[in-house]
């Protein structure tokens, strides 16, 4: 593999990780023939190492990665929440199919508390976070949002 | 439902695939003396036809590390060997016989009755 496609991929993982692995790692790269198995396998590793970041031994815990401040309740209740809501109504749909009714039902009343309940917990993680590691909580800010737009999604596509 | 008396299919036939637990395939690696990455990659390769990513490897290594399973030696030029530790031996035995243990029952249920 080219040293500079090593060097990239080595700069996918977490600050830490490379500091301890990270010179014999490129160095293992440098040694493998590239291809497209290999660097997905290190994608998928790096992106592994950034949310459950190795912990102990020789590595040091850094308290505002990514990995640490999105395993915080109030940046995954929030996601948690969407993904519930989701849930209930891709299952409304597949029970029910994707009718429009012109009274609300419990799928209905419960996606909307769902939805409405997680914004004082995503306002209170902004405010806490977003001043103490502006990066990683605006990737974790980045994750909510996909997590509610995946929710909002069917509503909108089927007008429900 | 597929016959059981197929013995003699290979793993890729069968679409079992290859056995792959990382961090016991590392631990066997090492087991004969220490072993840099690429050395490791290329034993597991010959010891059980299963090639190991960099990435897993590495997971596995940090991993292994994490539980004093295996140690770092001195670096050489860039590469760093590791060897295994004795409570990593340990831990290799003890899942080497349970997995003989399993083998052996599972061999003896292949068996004509």
């Amino acid at each position: 593999m080219k040293p500079v496609i090593a060097r990239c991929l080595v700069r996918l993982y977490p600050r830490t990780w490379r500091e301890r692995y990270g010179a014999e790692f490129e160095a293992l790269l440098e040694s493998e023939q590239a291809h497209w198995g290999s660097v997905l396998n290190v994608l998928s590793r790096a992106i592994q190492e950034r949310i459950f970041p190795t912990q102990g031994g020789a590595m040091k815990r850094e308290p505002n990665s990514f990995g640490a401040v999105v395993r915080h309740p109030s940046a995954l209740v929030p996601i948690a929440m969407s993904m519930t809501a989701l849930a209930l109504v891709l299952g409304h749909i597949a029970l029910y199919g994707a009718v429009r009714e012109s009274d609300e039902g419990v799928t209905a009343h419960l996606w909307q508390i769902l939805m409405g309940a997680q914004l004082p917990v995503l306002a209170f993680f902004a405010f806490r976070w977003l001043p103490r590691a502006p990066r990683p909580a605006l990737g974790v800010l980045g994750l909510q949002a996909g997590a509610v737009l995946a929710a909002m999604a069917p509503v909108l596509y089927f007008n429900l | 439902m597929r016959s059981t008396r197929h013995v003699d299919v290979s793993t890729e036939e069968s679409g079992l695939g290859h056995y792959s637990d990382p961090p016991l395939l590392v631990l066997a690696s090492l087991a004969n003396g220490p072993k840099h990455g690429h050395a490791m990659i290329e034993d597991i390769l010959r010891m059980c036809g299963t090639r190991l990513g960099p990435g897993t490897l590495y997971g596995a290594i940090a991993r292994l590390e994490q539980q004093k399973w295996i140690e770092p030696l001195p670096a050489e030029d860039r590469r760093r060997p590791y060897r295994i530790t004795g409570e990593g031996l340990r831990v290799l035995r003890a899942r080497l016989s349970t997995l003989r243990q399993f083998v052996q029952a599972g061999m003896e249920r292949l068996e004509p009755q």
